[in-house]
């Protein structure tokens, strides 16, 4: 996220009459230049500008030519004519409006990726569970999004004012910080409760639903590690929980202009901690809950043997599962370019990389997995294919503003391997149930994907010409700077000791007071009936191979 | 146990923040670090442990 653009906030205005004057300075003859001075531009010279008579605009305008001229610009004072004022103010909003609907689409793509993640874990979970599964990922939309416009985003980005591209965000104005050794440690922010008060604000509005969107994809992920066995009512509370507390607390520090994203001010290390879209804010965050969570409830009946040998459980609808992947991809072009939080001013014109390397590492992480599994079993797996895919791009979610290509499709092929490697481990050696693969996709490549920031970053990148308050591009250890990699390196030691820590002590409060895993016999018989009160699939005979239990209703 | 897994998980970030802190030498600060994360991971998997001590596969009948 473009953050701590405090400098480039000042008179936006005046900047974009330089801007302006600038232009008309460089469209001039060189020859010219050096023989006289160049005029500024007046109020007076506006006012010859020809504009289409309205005889010319009621006869329609099929080429375009004529739709869009000096006409359009909203006029102070319609009797004192055209001015000067008038036509930088419009830039000005031009380039604010420019950056608000891009970002307002992009968010609206992230908030479809929740369709993509309940299809994609819903396929992967057996029909007994479709409606329990399909509901979680369902209600963590309404019960993330009131956890997060009562606390989360006052935490998150409170005090977190500065972005110029959405026109500075004065109202969040107040970080809460702790001095320690010499240096304050920004901790969380206290303006934007309720959205109340001054933050009653356009521009805090389009941060807000940007900012939203991302908390729910983090929520999202843990429903599915959960799968199969997650009391309804402790997933509500677990979700607001994450939503209010966890995710925004995270993303103070790391977007909010919280403490990781001061360790190049204050401690020297590169531009501090480095989360372009979030591998580490997002997925790792999600991840990294999925796993205390997955912890707590314990694997399903009938996945290990007495032995501890694993039984395979699968989905049972692979479709499902590859369109929700199909419908992930999509929005990730949401996810990724739109943290630019624009598309005029500050480089934000890196869009166009950005979404390239969203595109290469997806595919090439789908490509790694699909390689790692046709070697090691003999035949392409579709459902792992399909995490190859999202672990390539959970990886480049981080890296994505500040590699080029090549990185991007070595951060993505390795992703997929690794998301084959993280699975095979979590179930076989730590003998952690995870029927979606989430904990793999989201937590162990999501850190990854931190890293990779602090190896790939090229150092050709300029949001505003600084990151983070710190001058020049972010670059990593392969472009020259190990002390990139340190701070990427503290900001995962902090994600798995402190985040993962703090969400495994509220969910095992849950666990205590309310209990996180349904009773056995909900479980055999599946979570549909007894927890949601209806079958996903009411007309079908659902059997589970090797439990010698079967549900027939309907008919 | 699972004190002993939590402990060691925040202990390990402790163990980073005090490289971070305690010097301004990069390599020293990557040690740090990566001492940190390997300890905070061995807490991890402590905290697993005995999470399986009372795993449902290991229960009679199931």
């Amino acid at each position: 996220m473009l953050k701590e653009r405090r400098s480039l906030a000042v008179a936006p205005r005046t900047a974009v009459a330089l801007a302006v004057l600038g232009l008309v300075a460089l469209a001039a003859p060189a020859g010219a230049a050096e023989e006289a001075p160049a005029l500024p531009l007046t109020s007076a010279d506006l006012k010859g500008i020809s504009t289409p008579s309205a005889d010319d605009l009621a006869k329609g305008d099929p080429g375009g030519t004529l739709t869009g001229t000096a006409a359009d610009i909203v006029m102070t004072d319609p009797k004192a004519g055209l001015t000067l004022a008038d036509v930088v103010n419009q830039v000005g909003q031009n380039r604010i409006a420019i950056n608000f609907v891009w970002t307002l689409v992009a968010g609206f793509l992230v908030m479809f990726m929740q369709a993509g993640f309940a299809l994609v874990e819903t396929g992967l979970c057996r029909a007994k569970n479709a409606n329990h599964t399909m509901m979680m990922n369902f209600m963590v939309y309404g019960f993330g999004l009131f956890a997060y416009w009562v606390m989360g985003f006052a935490i998150q980005q409170g005090g977190s004012a500065g972005i110029s591209n959405l026109g500075g965000m004065n109202p969040l104005n107040n970080e809460f910080k702790l001095s320690l050794f010499g240096k304050d440690w920004g901790l969380f922010g206290t303006r934007g409760f309720f959205l109340s008060g001054d933050t009653y604000d356009v521009a805090v509005m389009v941060l807000f639903l940007f900012q939203m969107v991302f908390m729910d994809t983090a929520t999202t992920i843990v429903t599915g590690a959960a799968a199969e066995r997650w009391k309804f009512a402790a997933f509500a509370i677990s979700t607001f929980f994450l939503g209010a507390i966890t995710y925004p607390l995270f993303g103070n520090w790391a977007w909010g202009g919280g403490w990781l994203s001061q360790l190049g001010v204050n401690f020297k290390l590169g531009h501090g901690y480095c989360d372009f879209a979030g591998s580490g804010v997002v997925h790792s965050v999600g991840g990294l809950t999925a796993l205390a969570v997955a912890m707590i409830v314990g694997p399903r009946i009938g996945k290990y043997n007495r032995d501890g040998s694993p039984n395979a459980m699968p989905g049972h609808d692979i479709t499902m599962v590859l369109l929700g992947c199909f419908i992930l991809a999509f929005g990730w072009f949401g996810f990724n370019p739109g943290s630019t939080l624009g598309a005029s001013g500050n480089g934000s014109l890196r869009i166009g990389s950005i979404a390239v390397n969203t595109m290469l590492a997806g595919c090439t992480g789908s490509f790694g997995a699909l390689l790692y599994m046709w070697i090691r079993f003999g035949k392409p797996d579709a459902s792992m294919s399909g995490n190859g895919l999202l672990a390539g791009l959970v990886a480049i979610t981080a890296p994505s503003g500040f590699v080029n290509t090549v990185g991007a499709t070595i951060i993505g092929f390795a992703a997929g391997v690794l998301v084959c490697l993280s699975v095979e481990f979590l179930e076989r050696v730590m003998k952690i149930d995870d029927p979606v693969g989430a904990t793999s996709v989201h937590g162990t490549c999501g850190l990854f994907g931190v890293l990779c920031v602090g190896l790939f970053a090229d150092g050709t990148s300029n949001y505003g010409g600084s990151w983070n308050g710190v001058d020049g591009s972010v670059t990593g250890l392969f472009y020259g700077d190990p002390g990139q990699f340190v701070a990427q390196l503290i900001g995962v030691c902090t994600l798995v000791g402190v985040i993962f820590t703090l969400s495994y002590v509220f969910n095992a409060l849950i666990d205590v007071f309310v209990g996180q895993r349904v009773s056995a016999d909900v479980e055999l018989e599946g979570l549909d009936l007894p927890e949601m009160g209806a079958l996903g699939y009411p007309e079908f005979q659902l059997v589970t191979p090797g439990l010698g239990r079967s549900i027939e209703i309907g008919g | 146990m699972k004190g002993l897994g939590l402990a060691l998980i925040v202990g390990g970030w402790m163990v980073a923040i005090g490289g971070l802190v305690a010097s301004e030498a990069t390599m020293v600060r990557l040690a740090a670090s990566l001492a940190g994360l390997a300890t905070s991971l061995a807490g991890i998997a402590a905290l697993n442990g005995a999470h399986l001590e009372n795993a449902v596969w290991k229960a009679r009948g199931r």
